[in-house]
């Protein structure tokens, strides 16, 4: 029993360090404000019992001892977990304490998220001493739940998971979902609170079990037609049609969802939509072809001000608007068609001189590429055409039968229509002779080499396709903001872009659409997430190369090897086992009827 | 399967393909360059009276660049110690240094206050210069262990990806604790005003920045060549594998680089926050960047190479815009001094990729 | 006569250390070659400088006449010349189908327009390399068909990966294939089974093989001809027995005199 409670305590000292920091740079009092079931249950509540839950998970996870695998009984598991738990809630009740002896006003002179509300927040506005005892007991018996999670049977666990999960999501979309349901004439009170805004409990408690059941029976399902022999041929007609339906449904719902979710919801997918655009291009060039690119935010920007240029766009000065030195007064979509060309020829040019370069070089010489751009566009010298810090004004509304496309509805819609195509061009590349020449490549750039890929030729073509997709990004912003301004074009772009692509999953494509809805989505529509935007990529990051390096959504590739590995690896080792004991029995009967042969 | 018909198609080149496009493309670069720089430089230097920069100003811009080359020399050691052993790029360098500078800050700032900083000149700065080493060496220490040590022999591109995710995590963990503002950074008054050093008027902070940087480089050239550590340091440097078959503890030896890199870029960050005097959360980026460049440019994994990177890139940057942009009209070109920074970092990755000192890396099959 | 494969004077070194130290050799259409010799003889050197991974630092190599110094890598193999690696190289999350499709890529031209706009071209091409590739990995028997060659590379075995890594190269439609040891870490039964497949890639495939072998029976039952390196020079060339009897051949493994 000793082992288990020192793991707890080990991972209990780190889950309440976590909660310190959670709690020090402002997110648990910023999420506080976040309602997201009932009047209680804030997203700041659930980040401070998070850390305490997660302790316990790890410190009761199976780990290999001397090459077997050691599990947890439940008893085990559970002091552990309790252990885990009641530290983590103990170090931020100590914390708590430390920072009322110095003073709260004192410490917060230096820490400026150390605020009443927050005290309010992780005391529950009982005290301190009350609000100790209910941080450790709070965290022990989160720390319990984790504890004795895995001893829970797998059938059960994973379906409550996942109902969880939907409640939260649900309480998250708190600004689509009722909208939609309103719009549907669909009585919503009993589901989403018109005070808080959030979910109620006998909603949260409907859309659990609905959720958990539904999870259940799809588990189960899965299961019996795993265990089920497969039929050869058979499966895949049937994998392929469902794959068509879900595809058609997702674009179904794509056309449908700004007509019911309202203008600010459009306008957020549109801001989503510009940022899958770029991602599939950061895709080609670093998921497809393997080339780290760290200024994709140049093409964004060469893209916009093309196209504000070459659209008859507005210089912004003290004397009023002016036309800038260079212009022209095309039809936005005879400009897009030049905008393309010049991203492809910009990325094309910016990576020639370069290509021999080792990877992480070629990275920091994008890098650079880029912010020349940024401060080019903000320079005094080039104000004449790019209108320095304050940029263009009165770009195109890119006006097609007469309809503008400056509204956010409408501009979703052009968008939309961009990135089905990029998407498509992502798909068929994909499996095409140059996607195999690019993914050789990537695995192994000198025997790609070796074996008769040109890899400068495609690593150009890299450039060059990813740039020109990026640069359609940047001429559909300029459309979506109305103004060009190179504060728009920062460095942070690209490592957004770079997020939404590793988040998602490198080289896949539906990654990178879920990866830019939850990375751009999610703050877009809590304004509370939009502080901490960058702080939570940055630590995604992080976390993602260290534990799940294939992102979210793996490309396919990827998500074959784990099936493999779950599933069918046992079975077919042993079909390997039969094949080669075959072999070698028939091999040896030659070689011995060779031998009578010769011997006779 | 008999007939593969192997023999059949097996093409030949077509002419174009023996052209050398990337030897003509990088001659006609130079030749580019170099005529810029000639014209640019002879249009400056024979301005007329009046527009010209007088004698003084061309001597404060040297000092200046100077200063500002000591403190990214001091930075870049810890890229290029870093790269030396772990063949990273330790993208959030830049943030250790930051980390150093907003540490001290706040003991800067209520010595300031107390008038503790004003009586006490030099053992305040003493005393700051050691709280940001600390500060530092704490986040260096903190990133390899939690982020970097997970992914010892990942493919290249991993650790420098985790890098940059790293860098944003602790730029945004900086802003949430301590705000968003640029933060003004106390000096004392004894530091106010210039010496006049071979009758040249040099600013008391320029000359403190370079003694300590001179110290600093000094302190560890001689760890690298004579400590115990110091050895395994280069053993590791060399092959890691093989030194930690020869008994050294390579993973003490990379914590020792990342210790020894934090405290070099807390002690950047103060000479940096009282050299410009303000502070942000964002500040680590451009002097990240510009020190990398600096380590590049001198031959990344070379100490001596650093310095020298260091001092090359401040003067280019403090001389270069005035020097070659004013002359042809370029209105205020300071504004384009990164530019002149980012165009060294490419040109020297281009013709030179092993740096000045450096000799290069041959690439294994 | 010419012939195919011409390696004059060719020196290459590292540092100080001289890899390649003059060493010339050639190789007739329809030849089995094997290239002999200790460890650090200069024998993967010469692969690499063959194939462009280095260039030489002195010397000139020839294919049909042709100098292959300053090509890139990818330009001889389009020439027709494809190889394996020591250790073995493939694109390990690929599946084994699409690894021997790479090697029909220098045979084949679609481009990006063609992918994007599915052009009859493009999908009859596509289904060409994959029948060509299917060929090539047909040239091993049932080892790498079926449902293996969906796999990805990297479940195979040590033996199949050697396998998949010169049916990669078949794929290339090359003339000459440069096989750097390939029986290394082979068991005897599929040792044996491999030199019968270099004796059908020069009768059934019409190539000319040049090949690095350490086991003496594959060099002894496959080769029309045997170079022995040293120290990045040849020092003896004949017929399987000449070279073995061969006095500095002998001392150049046992490191001594004493064979003589």
């Amino acid at each position: 029993m000793g082992a288990p409670i020192r793991r707890g305590l080990k991972a209990g000292v780190i889950g309440g360090l976590v909660l310190v920091y959670l709690a020090m740079v402002g997110m648990i009092a910023k999420f506080d404000e976040l309602v997201l079931i009932g009047t209680q249950l804030t997203l700041g509540l659930v980040l401070l019992a998070l850390p305490p839950l997660v302790a316990a998970l790890a410190a009761a996870r199976p780990r290999v001892v001397g090459g077997r695998i050691e599990r947890l009984g439940p008893l085990e598991g559970l002091a552990a977990g309790v252990a885990a738990g009641a530290v983590s809630g103990g170090v931020i009740a100590a914390w708590l304490v430390v920072v009322d002896a110095i003073g709260f006003d004192r410490v917060r002179s230096v820490f400026v998220a150390v605020s009443p509300v927050l005290v309010d927040v992780l005391t529950f506005g009982r005290g301190i001493a009350a609000g100790a005892v209910i941080l450790i007991v709070g965290g022990a018996a989160f720390g319990a739940l984790g504890g004795v999670w895995r001893s829970i049977r797998f059938g059960l666990r994973r379906p409550v998971a996942i109902g969880v999960g939907v409640v939260l999501l649900m309480a998250m979309l708190q600004r689509i979902v009722p909208t939609i349901l309103d719009e549907l004439n669909i009585e919503r009170d009993w589901l989403y609170s018109k005070v808080t805004r959030g979910l109620t409990w006998l909603g949260a408690a409907i859309v659990f079990v609905v959720a958990t059941a539904l999870a259940a029976l799809w588990l189960d399902r899965r299961e019996r037609a795993a265990a089920a022999p497969t039929v050869e041929g058979g499966r895949p007609d049937t994998r392929a049609i469902a794959r068509s339906i879900g595809v058609v449904a997702i674009v179904a719902a794509a056309i449908v969802l700004p007509q019911l979710a309202g203008s600010i919801v459009s306008e957020i997918l549109g801001t989503v939509g510009v940022y899958v655009l770029l991602a599939l291009g950061l895709n080609i060039v670093t998921g497809y072809a393997g080339m780290l690119h760290l200024g994709f935010s140049a093409f964004f920007l060469i893209g916009a001000y093309a196209s504000a240029l070459l659209t008859g766009a507005n210089l912004v000065t003290a004397f009023g608007l002016v036309a800038p030195r260079f212009s022209a007064e095309l039809n936005f979509y005879v400009s897009l068609l030049i905008v393309i060309v010049i991203g492809a020829i910009v990325g094309a040019l910016l990576a020639a001189p370069v290509l021999r370069l080792r990877g992480d070089y070629l990275a920091i010489v994008t890098l650079a590429f880029a912010q020349i751009a940024v401060i080019l566009a903000t320079s005094n010298w080039l104000q004449p055409i790019t209108g320095g810090p304050q940029g263009l004004r009165d770009v195109t509304d890119a006006p097609l039968f007469g309809i503008s496309f400056q509204n956010p509805r409408n501009f979703y819609y052009l968008v939309l229509f961009f990135c089905v195509i990029a998407v498509y061009v992502s798909w068929r590349l994909a499996w095409s002779r140059t996607g195999r020449a690019w993914n050789a490549m990537r695995e192994d750039e000198q025997v790609a080499d070796a074996m008769g890929v040109n890899t400068s030729r495609y690593k150009l073509l890299g450039f060059a396709i990813g740039g020109a997709i990026g640069a359609v990004g940047g001429a559909l912003f300029s459309v979506k903001v109305g103004t060009v301004q190179p504060g728009s074009f920062e460095i942070l772009v690209s490592i957004t872009v770079l997020a939404v692509v590793i988040l998602g999953g490198l080289g896949s494509v539906p990654g990178v659409v879920v990866g830019a809805l939850v990375l751009l989505g999610l703050p877009g529509l809590l304004s509370q997430l939009e502080e901490y935007r960058l702080l939570i990529y940055g630590g995604a990051l992080v976390a993602i190369m260290i534990l799940r390096p294939q992102g979210l959504i793996p490309n396919v590739r990827r998500s074959r090897e784990l099936q493999e590995e779950e599933r069918t690896q046992d079975a077919w080792q042993e079909i390997f086992a039969q094949k080669e004991q075959a072999a070698a029995e028939q091999a040896d009967a030659a070689t011995a009827a060779a031998t009578v042969e010769e011997s006779s | 399967m008999a007939d593969v018909g192997g023999v059949a198609r097996a093409g030949g080149l077509g002419r174009l393909e023996r052209f050398p496009l990337r030897r003509i493309v990088l001659v006609a670069l130079s030749a580019g360059v170099l005529c810029a720089v000639v014209y640019g430089s002879y249009k400056t230097l024979t301005l007329p009276e009046g527009q010209a920069y007088s004698a003084s100003a061309w001597r404060d811009f040297i000092v200046l660049g100077i200063a500002q080359g000591a403190v990214y020399a001091l930075i870049a050691l810890g890229y290029t110690l870093v790269y030396g052993i772990l063949r990273m790029i330790n993208f959030a360098h830049g943030e250790v240094f930051m980390a150093g500078a907003f540490g001290s800050y706040f003991f800067a700032d209520a010595w300031k206050q107390s008038g503790f900083m004003d009586d006490q000149p030099w053992l305040s700065v003493a005393l700051l210069v050691l709280l940001a080493m600390a500060v530092s060496l704490t986040v260096a220490v903190l990133l390899e262990r939690i982020a970097y040590r997970p992914l010892r022999g990942a493919p290249r591109l991993v650790p420098l990806i985790t890098a940059i995710g790293a860098s944003l995590f602790l730029q945004n963990t900086f802003r949430g604790l301590f705000g968003s503002q640029t933060r003004g950074y106390p000096k004392p008054t004894g530091l106010e005003g210039t010496w006049s050093i071979l009758g040249i008027p040099v600013q008391k902070v320029q000359v403190l920045v370079l003694v300590v940087a001179a110290v600093a480089m000094v302190a560890l050239t001689l760890f690298v060549a004579r400590t115990k550590t110091g050895k395994s340091m280069r053993a590791a440097a060399e092959d890691a594998e093989i030194a930690s078959l020869m008994g050294i503890n390579v993973d003490r030896v990379i914590v020792t680089t990342f210790v020894i890199g934090g405290m070099l870029a807390g002690i950047a960050g103060v000479l940096f926050a009282l050299t410009f005097g303000n502070i942000s959360y964002f500040m680590g980026f451009a002097p990240g960047i510009t020190a990398f460049t600096a380590a590049v440019l001198g031959g990344i994994g070379s100490i001596s190479g650093a310095a020298i990177g260091g001092l090359t890139i401040g003067l280019l940057q403090s001389v270069g815009p005035a020097l070659l942009l004013t002359g042809i009209n370029v209105p205020s070109p300071f504004q384009l001094k990164d530019v002149v920074t980012f165009l060294i970092l490419i040109l020297v990755l281009l013709f030179r990729p092993g740096g000045i000192l450096g000799t290069g890396e041959a690439e294994k099959v | 006569m010419t012939s195919l494969l011409e390696v004059e004077g060719v020196v290459k070194h590292f540092g100080g250390l001289y890899a390649l130290g003059g060493l010339d050799l050639y190789v007739n259409e329809g030849e089995i070659v094997s290239v002999i010799g200790p460890n650090g003889a200069g024998k993967s050197t010469l692969f690499n400088v063959t194939t462009g991974l280095y260039p030489p630092d002195e010397g000139d190599i020839r294919f049909q006449g042709t100098s292959l110094v300053g090509l890139r890598p990818n330009q001889i193999t389009k020439l027709g010349i494809a190889r394996t690696f020591q250790n073995v190289h493939l694109f390990p999350n690929m599946t084994v189908l699409e690894n021997a499709m790479v090697g029909q890529h220098c045979r084949t031209r679609s481009g990006v327009f063609g992918a994007i706009l599915q052009l009859p071209s493009t999908r009859r091409e596509e289904q060409r390399i994959r029948e060509r590739a299917k060929q090539a990995l047909g040239f091993f028997g049932p080892r790498l068909t079926g449902y293996r060659q969906d796999q990805p590379a990297f479940v195979l075995s040590y033996a199949n990966r050697r396998r998949l890594e010169m049916a990669r190269a078949l794929a290339t439609d090359p003339k000459v294939i440069l096989l750097d040891e390939p029986t290394a870490g082979m068991n005897p039964r599929e040792t044996l089974e491999l030199r019968d497949h270099i004796v059908r890639m020069r009768d059934d495939l019409g190539l000319t093989v040049l090949v690095i072998e350490h086991d003496m029976r594959v060099v002894k039952g496959v080769s029309d001809r045997v170079i022995a390196c040293d120290y990045g020079r040849k020092i003896a060339e004949g017929t399987y027995d000449e070279v073995a009897n061969d006095a500095q051949v002998i001392e150049a493994y046992l490191g001594t005199k004493a064979a003589g």
